[in-house]
């Protein structure tokens, strides 16, 4: 059954492997995945390990329901220290990979050591071999997943790899499995490069026993109906995470010019009707297709119609390939954000997190900062489309100064520019926000500042705020399953109530996390997906746990709380600009002036932002530092942490 | 135990008070209906004015691709100016600190 899949701590430098099993005490305290890896993360590392060492264990997990007979149970998480941050090192992607790690036997592995020589590991059915990768180093993704089911003849194999980007420590290397599906956040493609760790291969047939087959096979029709009838998820599946990026570009939401601006303007090329025409000509009609078990399909597929690259197949591109090669560096043409989405794909690097690096140094170009000298001759102006292809493959091989100190990430690279270039970088805890413009809506911006790993979006963010549903239909969503009474406004600029909406969404998005499940699945883009109320028929038909509503939303609790107690244990400080939960001065100094006229002349009010902030800490149990009061780790069980009881 | 096969959760509710047919204002604040006519590849919301151009997914459902980027600009201009955003931009210094 789902709950008898074993967890594996692999050291890599004595090749020593241990192999056990997960007690229910622990299912029932961090039901798996995010959660779980959190509490092994903050259990198995030491304060102030060093992110590249060999001491950094690097998690990898499916969730508690990944592969069962639930909806959606396609998603791979991947924890580590971040060698970005220095903080919470923290990705998921979709894909196939978690499915056949479980049916190959595993939910969690822990990963520690660094191989003498590059190498790959192979599960499968309950065996786990390191197997030599000396021939797949310096491939790229696909080429590296094809070379490993050639080897081992085998082309059911799903693998979890780094790409050259991994290989040569980028800081936001990516770990990437199938053609496009990313764990792209936070850098733990370079934690794998650092353990010569080229990738983890999975083929698995070992049945899950599911403890209620019929009935949860009869609650996942209703579940399936809720899916598919939402008109958000029908979107989605014939446009992608492009029509996001197009609807928040009409209303002026979207970070442009390295935070400069709120919209890209006359982007007719990159709209996603147009990338939907693009993928139509060149792969056919039918090119959305989808992750394991999921019915959204949302993920598009193209050739790259011209220039350099012309004939390439790859996926996507999303909403942050969009902004990574359109908005943020000021380009509109639909070649350079399929060609900047193939290349980050194929080396394994962030696209977020690229396109973020390259459009802030191109500001710093324009700004003087950054001189020909730098750049090594290269015209680094806004919307040099090549410009910004050369730039994504230096940084990706560290080819001159600028790619070389581009590639160790913002805050880093900003102490080696010098001046005031840090100023300009648009990070939170590190790592560069996602190119939406959250200035409008103190909701989002609230979200971005305080999220674990760093700026992000999937995290904590309400963005059905932004939908101005009536209070009544927030109350019913925000007030389940713990009852709140206190204010809740349909406004996205107010900051009333903003608050409990970002916590509540945060423990909404770790629970989704724990459950190994998408969040496009739950109250994320849509309000009528399932949330809170609906799991604990899931989990139960699955795999025979029980548990109110109430009782995973503890749960989600105490898994946000772990990750927080590992931040602030390696420096978090509330109002540190590169560590805290704060946001760069441009949210605050300067208004947006593009995009809809309710949205021109928004910035975040500082002394309010820091009302939130506070309030949202006490719904956390944290004090005004943000730090945990004895009270809250006592409530969720964590006052004996670490207690390595697994 | 939390099952009860008979309870709707506020999710499935939720659902039974869609409408569809009709695109709405992407003006955050605005949001109001607009019903284009049929086949139109433009359509200005009554509410706030704002422009768009459309795609039609079938000859029943349309579904807003982008501004029309020059009038909605100079309304952005517009209400920049309104609100002190000229003087507000010379005194911002361009980018950092």
């Amino acid at each position: 059954m789902a709950l008898d899949r074993k967890i594996a701590f692999i050291d890599l430098t004595n090749g020593e492997i241990q192999i056990k099993p997960i007690p229910i005490s622990m299912r029932k305290k961090y039901l798996g995945g995010r959660g779980l890896d959190a509490y092994l993360l903050y259990n198995y590392s030491k304060k102030g390990v060093d992110p590249l060492s060999p001491d950094n264990p690097l998690i990898v997990s499916g969730g508690i329901l990944t592969a069962t007979c639930a909806s959606a149970t396609a998603r791979t998480h991947v924890m580590a220290k971040s060698p970005l941050t220095g903080l919470l090192g923290s990705t998921n992607m979709g894909g196939f990979f978690a499915p056949e790690l479980a049916w190959a036997g595993f939910h969690h592995l822990v990963i520690k050591g660094k191989a003498e020589k590059p190498v790959y590991l192979y599960i499968h059915n309950g065996n786990i071999e390191i197997r030599d990768a000396g021939k797949l180093w310096g491939k790229t993704t696909t080429e590296t997943q094809w070379a490993i089911r050639e080897e081992l003849g085998d082309d059911e194999i799903k693998s979890l790899v780094i790409g050259p980007a991994g290989e040569n420590l980028v800081r936001f290397a990516n770990v990437m499995t199938g053609i496009k599906n990313s764990g792209g956040r936070t850098g733990m493609g370079c934690v794998m490069g650092s353990k010569n760790l080229k990738a983890i291969a999975a083929r698995g047939t070992m049945d899950i026993r599911i403890a209620h087959a019929q009935e949860a096979f009869e609650y996942n029709k209703r579940f399936i109906d809720q899916i598919t009838s939402a008109k958000v998820n029908q979107t989605q599946g014939a446009l992608g995470t492009p029509f996001i990026w197009g609807a928040t570009n009409c209303w002026g939401g979207l970070r442009t010019r390295n935070f400069q601006f709120n919209q890209l303007e006359y982007a007719d090329d990159i709209e996603p009707e147009r990338l939907d025409e693009i993928a139509t000509e060149t792969v056919g009609p039918h090119h959305m297709t989808g992750c394991f078990a999921c019915q959204v399909h949302c993920r598009g597929q193209y050739r790259i119609p011209s220039g350099p690259y012309a004939g390439k197949y790859d996926e996507g591109p999303e909403y942050t390939s969009q902004g990574a090669f359109g908005a943020e560096p000021g380009c509109t043409s639909a070649v350079t954000v399929l060609t900047g989405n193939h290349l980050v794909n194929q080396f394994g690097m962030d696209n977020l997190e690229t396109g973020s690096m390259i459009a802030w140094a191109m500001e710093l170009y324009e700004a003087g900062i950054l001189t020909e000298k730098e750049t090594d001759g290269l015209d680094l102006r806004f919307g040099n489309d090549e410009a910004l292809l050369e730039m994504v493959e230096r940084i990706c091989y560290r080819k001159g100064w600028l790619g070389d100190t581009l590639a160790d990430g913002g805050i880093p690279a900003a102490e080696k520019i010098g001046k005031n270039a840090f100023d300009y970088l648009i990070q939170v805890k590190g790592m560069n926000n996602l190119h939406s413009d959250e200035r409008a809506t103190p909701a989002l911006a609230l979200n971005v500042a305080t999220s674990s790993r760093g700026s992000d979006h999937l995290r904590s963010r309400p963005a059905i705020d932004l939908y101005h549903l009536p209070e009544d239909v927030l109350r019913r969503i925000y007030s389940n399953p713990i009852p709140y009474k206190g204010p809740l406004s349909s406004e996205h600029t107010s900051y009333e109530g903003k608050p409990w909406m970002v916590y509540w969404q945060e423990n909404c998005y770790m629970a989704v996390d724990c459950l190994g499940i998408c969040k496009y699945h739950t109250t994320f883009l849509g309000a009528t997906l399932p949330n809170f109320e609906d799991w604990p028929k899931v989990i139960y038909y699955n795999t025979g746990l029980e548990f109110t509503s109430e009782e995973i939303w503890t749960i989600a609790e105490r898994c946000n709380m772990i990750e927080r107690m590992f931040n602030l244990r390696e420096g978090l400080a509330r109002n540190d600009l590169k560590k805290g939960d704060t946001l760069n001065h441009r949210y605050f100094d300067e208004p947006c002036r593009r995009g809809a006229p309710d949205v021109i002349g928004l910035s975040i009010d500082r002394g309010k932002f820091n009302k939130m902030l506070d309030e949202f800490y006490e719904y956390k149990g944290l004090d005004k530092n943000g730090k945990p009061k004895p009270a809250t780790l006592k409530r969720l069980g964590l006052e004996n942490e670490p207690s390595r009881s697994l | 135990m939390a099952i009860d096969e008979k309870k709707t959760s506020a999710a499935e509710t939720l659902r039974k008070t869609r409408s569809f047919g009709k695109v709405r204002c992407h003006n955050p604040s605005c949001m109001g209906r607009i019903q284009p006519a049929p086949g139109a590849d433009h359509a200005k919301c009554p509410t706030c004015g704002m422009e768009y151009r459309l795609f039609w997914v079938n000859p029943t459902l349309p579904r807003i691709r982008g501004p029309v980027w020059d009038v909605n600009r100079e309304i952005a201009k517009k209400t920049f100016a309104g609100k002190g955003g000229a003087a507000t931009l010379k005194a911002e210094s361009k980018g950092g600190k």
